[in-house]
């Protein structure tokens, strides 16, 4: 079997990979306009080629193409995918392994791994494969991942373990696997020997091919390059902690790439989940709030009391209030940033807070009044009685808990409905669903108007 | 056969007792033992709480000093292992630890206020599945069990799973549990096809099945799942045989498509309470140790070596129980 695109293609970091940055060699040149990319990209099957400035006129260029796309894809409800269809044309194979490769550099050289532009980054390469993989005959496909994939795996029988970063950083889920006796089942016949005589009624093949089949093996293969370039960015940051000068278009491509993350952001409100516009900061709207903060809400009736209203409650109310965006833009803030005479948190965030907990029984702080002092503590304003601008920044503005930190901290409060499975965090529920409740009431006093009259 | 209301604190006289003349120290599991210079113990002298920590035994004869000199009102140990546990610095690993309390299971038959034979067997139940489980699925050997006094520890020092952090655990906590409901419509090429849990005979969805039709048996008229009414409950109860001789299909029947997804959504939500997810998740938990005393319920933390016949009132009562009046 022919095999027409490159394994390089969809894993940059494979030995192909490595071997067309070898034989770049230096990185000179990386800024300087190259006609066979330019050829390649206006000779793309379906590429807009109608204003210059989509097409990318060195590596330099073509690197920041890259993160553009991702981020113009995610935020901007105009996006044209024409402008960049040469990002999935197998012949800008060589170009496109060097501008991955600067990018990571860049990266891990002056952000690190656990930047935001690390992370998308990591984000990006996992989209671009998935895309391209889309545009493959299923057979092709198929014989490419499966190539790919025996080269990251070291034998057939995978033990569990071997993905504990993948699960550990929730790329992959571990109810989502097959698994026997501590192994991942992804080959067809691994599976039809163990479990064929179990299934009854059933075609096993067939059970085979929904349950694993193409799918779960392109998932792992995805995210085992995703988790590969993470190492490779942390790799590359502590090899740069140790040497001397850093190459300086490496750091002239690392403030490009926040230019553009910061471009998409200012333009199209970044983490907004694709319903544009950004999320600011407005009067809370108790309908959109997931059903864990429904149920604080009413007053916690048993046990965790406290921690529901001080750990969970108490940073979820006053970030949906005062800073929705806190994950999306990731940048620290204090209470004042935003809210300067902090009037909002005195009138509107406090007495939500001290209403769930008066509904709580036994009510919370006649119970254990000293617990007021967590809860200013937990808003940033140190441990005290009262929030006062004095004392700020004594402690940190917590922030909202996690779904997985709700369901071991305080696995009662987690009711998940459908908007549930598509967040992580009770605010991103709230910052999902505030749109469309905002749509709904809206059609609902439309259509009150239309009684009126 | 002892009874119930044995279950009171015991007094330091009794403690005394018990250290003195039935402890003994290869009642300390081996695991612990030959580890024993790279946990942290801690005690409590008073009823309190653990607040006498960061403590380190070289051998197993200081240990056994300890004990029978200080008699304390509770022994623990740490299920984490470090190169310095007096400062609980450097820590190197930590057993993946389950905690079954029978107090808190989520459906119980037993309307017990504490703990009672019922609902400890009940947590036994739950512990073999969960052992089941490990084994299983996960491909882990390495597992020994632990009546706590109330409950069960089930405690796995397999090389592969003590060095993962947090959050690997807390995955492995759900998959155990049963706290996620498997997806059911899955693509192939052209067609959709749907398969509910109960047919898929491997992997995570049948784990999922075996704890709904734990759940599904156990449940009384007074349980409480969410968004399932009186009268689904009702209904559930009524056609729970099927269940029980797993005839999913004509459950889901009787019951109603819309109704089923409800009571398994239910269930999936309570099953995350089946064990303490906080115990599986904290690296440096100390637990209590095996062989000493429950003074609050003067019974014996003891190692279970069959758990399949394990018995607490008769395998985990110390003597001074059988001599009180
Ligand atoms: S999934 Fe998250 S948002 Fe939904 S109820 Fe649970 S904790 Fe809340
Ligand atoms: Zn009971």
């Amino acid at each position: 079997m022919i095999i027409m695109v490159s394994v390089a293609f969809i894993n940059p970091l494979s030995d192909e990979g490595k071997m067309i940055v070898r034989e770049l060699g230096e990185f000179d040149g990386v800024l300087s306009e190259n006609d066979d990319l330019m050829s390649i990209v206006t000779e793309s099957r379906s590429q807009e080629i109608s204003d210059d400035s989509f097409i990318p006129r060195s590596y330099f260029d073509l690197a920041l193409k890259r993160i553009e796309w991702y981020a113009k894809k995610k935020n901007d409800r105009n996006f044209d995918h024409k402008q960049y269809d040469f990002l999935f044309n197998p012949d800008i194979n060589k170009f496109d392994v060097i501008a991955f490769f600067l990018l990571c550099q860049a990266i891990g050289v002056k952000y690190g791994p656990n930047s935001r532009e690390s992370r998308v980054l990591v984000e990006s390469q996992g989209k671009l494969i998935e895309n391209r993989l889309g545009k493959l005959s299923k057979i092709e496909r198929n014989v490419l991942v499966t190539n790919i994939l025996n080269s990251l795996l070291s034998s057939a029988h995978i033990k569990w373990t071997f993905f504990e970063d993948l699960i550990s950083s929730k790329k992959l889920k571990l109810h989502e696997l097959i698994l026997d006796s501590g192994e991942i089942i992804l080959d067809k016949d691994d599976f039809l020997e163990r479990f064929s005589h179990k299934i009854q009624g059933r075609k096993p093949e067939k059970m085979y091919e929904a349950l694993i089949g193409d799918r779960i093996k392109e998932l792992v293969m995805i995210k085992m390059v995703m988790q590969n370039t993470e190492n490779y960015i942390l790799q590359v940051g502590e090899r740069s902690n140790r040497e001397i000068e850093p190459n300086p278009i490496l750091l002239e491509l690392a403030d490009k790439i926040s230019d553009v993350l910061l471009a998409s952001v200012q333009t199209f409100g970044q983490g907004s989940g694709g319903y544009g516009g950004s999320v600011k900061a407005s009067a809370l709207n108790p309908k959109a709030f997931p059903p864990c903060v429904k149920k604080v809400m009413e007053g916690m009736k048993s046990g965790g009391r406290n921690d529901a209203i001080i750990m969970f409650l108490t940073p979820f109310i006053s970030y949906a209030r005062l800073y929705p965006a806190v994950f999306s833009e990731n940048i620290t803030k204090q209470i004042s940033d935003v809210d300067p005479t902090l009037a909002i948190i005195q009138n509107e965030i406090l007495p939500l807070i001290f209403g769930a907990a008066e509904r709580c029984s036994p009510p919370l702080f006649e119970d254990q009044p000293q617990d007021k002092v967590n809860l200013n503590a937990k808003l940033g304003f140190g441990m005290h009685q009262n929030p006062e601008l004095k004392n700020e920044g004594e402690t940190t503005w917590y922030t909202p808990m996690s779904c997985e930190k709700v369901k071991i901290h305080l696995p009662s409060l987690c009711k998940p409905d459908e908007t549930c499975k598509k967040i992580g965090n009770p605010l991103s529920y709230y910052n999902r669903k505030i749109w469309v409740v905002k749509k709904e009431s809206k059609a609902e006093s439309a259509a009150e108007e239309d009684k009126k009259d | 056969m002892v009874k119930i209301e044995y279950l009171t604190p015991a007094s330091p006289e009794e403690r005394k007792r018990y250290y003195r003349e039935e402890w003994n120290i290869k009642q300390v599991p081996e695991y612990i033992i030959h580890s024993i210079q790279e946990r942290e113990f801690g005690f409590d002298h008073v009823g309190r709480g653990p607040n006498d920590r960061y403590k380190v035994f070289r051998t197993p004869d200081l240990l056994k000093r300890f004990l029978k000199v200080r008699t304390p009102f509770a022994a623990y140990c740490s299920v984490a292992f470090y190169d310095k546990p007096r400062r609980r610095d450097r820590w190197t690993k930590a057993e993946l630890v389950f905690d079954v309390d029978a107090k808190d299971i989520p459906v119980r038959t037993c309307e017990c206020e504490g703990v009672c034979e019922i609902c400890l067997n009940e947590a036994r139940e739950i512990v073999l599945g969960i052992i089941d489980t490990l084994k299983a699925d996960l491909g882990l050997k390495n597992i020994h069990v632990v009546y706590s006094g109330r409950g069960y520890h089930i405690r796995v020092l397999d090389n592969d799973v003590m060095s993962v952090n947090s959050d690997v655990r807390s995955q492995i906590v759900k998959y155990l549990v049963g706290a996620d409901v498997p997806e059911n419509e899955y693509s192939l090429d052209f067609e959709k096809v749907s398969y509910e849990h109960f047919v898929i005979p491997f992997g995570y969805p049948n784990v999922f099945t075996k704890r709904v039709k734990y759940a599904i048996l156990h449940l009384t008229e007074n349980s409480e799942l969410d968004e399932v009414n009186k009268k689904l409950l009702k209904d559930v109860l009524k056609h729970r045989q099927l269940i029980e001789l797993d005839n999913w299909g004509m459950f889901k029947n009787k019951i109603g498509p819309q109704r089923y997804r409800k009571v398994i959504k239910g269930i999936a939500s309570i099953n995350m309470s089946l064990v303490d997810a906080k115990v599986s998740i904290d690296l440096k938990r100390i637990l209590r140790l095996p062989s000493s005393l429950h003074s609050m319920v003067s019974m014996k933390c003891t190692e279970v070596k069959n758990i399949e016949t394990f018995d607490p009132f008769d395998d985990a009562v110390p003597k001074f129980v059988y001599e009180r009046k």
